[in-house]
């Protein structure tokens, strides 16, 4: 599934990323031209509403333009990085939604207390360096079918715990260990590279 | 406290991961957002997740945004007006096409195996089509044989069709134009004949699409009208 193809668009995305930071305005429409429909359709997966997906889209790009420099090759390929701006974006709107309308309804996520202390950034970089698509996909063929589901519709709907609960007809504490058992099992997929490339 | 020890970066990475899964509640999420802004440690748990998953979004079809984005992109950054970003036709985009290759994916990771379990149990070697609008859930379904003359058209989803205008089903062949198999009723049942068995009428043709036409269908033979669902040949054995 990982075309030469895709790999070319890649290079040359990260090429126009990097013509991006130096200002380059032909290159950061070309960007938009390229990727603005999937990430359009990532923001819309998510927000549901063609209005917000647009703003989402307006600021992820505002923000590329600011911040093309802040990318680096050797961590993602350049797809990944922008979609991983434009989901964070939709994440944050979804849950600051959610925050603004509803009385909080604690639904006891178990991170109520937390207290991590400062260290240094841990280095994962050449992990995810080969991490991309293929075999991310893989390796979630691998999860079981609940712990799949659960991912799934967290992944492209951006429901939390609570929602996913509702919306599978399955207890709280179920769904909540098929996320973190799944998410568990990809991780470990991943570092194994145990996936058929 | 020290996350040397290995219940704490376990701790840290199964929430930085329900952080970038999304499935955090508002509240942790904005909990752990204040540790990543003085925590660098945290910071990266989360960056790694974030670029760690993101790469499962590939398998989403595009859809090409209203052109008031870039504009008002454009106006914010007080950028050049540039021969427009955005002037390729839907069919030819590069990201539907990106998209859609990777639809199957998509649609088997989102409907589970439910889909694909009966059908594996049949003989007949299937083309099955699941046409999908802006919100990416399935509207309408086609499947034929292979060696079957026609598709069969059916609504999954509700269909919504102002009375004088019509859908009309498009195979999008790499690298050409779109080519015209038919209308869909407001119904969102139809049975369309093929001029040749559907393994050969659609080949060359990775995914289809509908658009919304004048009533009887394109004028032109090219779509006029806007795209309002896509999905992605699959061939199921």
């Amino acid at each position: 599934m990982a075309s030469p193809q895709s790999l070319d668009g890649n290079a040359a995305l990260a090429d126009l990323l990097a013509r991006t930071a130096l200002a380059d305005q032909r290159a950061f429409a070309e960007i938009y031209r390229r990727t603005s429909s999937h990430l359009y359709a990532v923001a819309l997966r998510i927000l549901g509403e063609p209005a917000a997906a647009e703003e989402v889209l307006q600021e992820a790009f505002v923000s590329v333009w600011h911040h093309a420099g802040g990318y680096t090759a050797a961590k993602s390929q350049p797809q990944t990085w922008l979609t991983s701006i434009v989901r964070n974006r939709c994440l944050d709107r979804l849950r600051r939604r959610a925050l603004d309308t509803v009385t909080l309804t604690r639904d006891n996520d178990e991170e109520t207390e937390i207290d991590l202390p400062a260290e240094g950034p841990s280095a994962v970089d050449l992990l995810i360096a080969g991490a991309e698509a293929h075999s991310v996909r893989a390796c979630v063929e691998t999860l079981e079918g609940g712990q799949k589901q659960a991912i799934a519709l967290a992944f492209f709907q951006g429901l939390t715990h609570a929602e996913l609960s509702r919306q599978l007809g399955e207890p709280l504490g179920t769904v909540k260990s098929w996320v973190r058992r799944g998410l568990e099992r990809l991780k470990e997929c991943l570092e194994r590279g145990g996936y058929a490339r | 406290m020290n996350l040397s020890r290995p219940d704490r970066a376990a701790r840290l990475d199964a929430l930085a991961a329900q952080y970038a899964l999304g499935t955090l509640s508002p509240a942790a999420r904005r909990r752990l957002e204040r540790l990543a802004r003085a925590d660098a440690t945290v910071a990266a748990a989360i960056n790694e997740w974030n670029l760690r998953l993101a790469p499962l979004a590939v398998g989403i079809p595009g859809i090409v945004p209203s052109p008031r984005v870039w504009e008002a992109i454009r106006q914010r950054l007080g950028l050049e007006r540039m021969p427009s970003a955005s002037s390729t036709p839907w069919w030819s985009s590069v990201s539907l096409w990106r998209g859609l290759a990777l639809a199957g994916f998509a649609l088997a990771f989102a409907l589970g195996v439910t889909l694909l379990a009966p059908v594996a149990e049949r003989p007949d070697e299937r083309i099955v089509v699941v046409l999908a609008g802006q919100d990416a859930k399935p509207v309408l379904l086609v499947s034929a044989d292979r060696g079957g003359r026609f598709l069969t058209v059916k609504a999954v989803g509700p269909l919504t069709v102002p009375a004088d205008r019509s859908l009309e089903l498009w195979a999008l062949p790499t690298g050409q134009d779109p080519r015209s198999l038919g209308l869909v009723s407001a119904s969102g049942i139809a049975r369309i004949p093929l001029p040749s068995p559907a393994g050969i009428a659609l080949q060359g043709s990775p995914a289809l699409a509908i658009s919304l036409e004048p009533a009887g269908g394109s004028p032109t033979g090219k779509p006029t009208g806007p795209v309002l669902y896509t999905g992605g040949v699959n061939n199921l054995y």
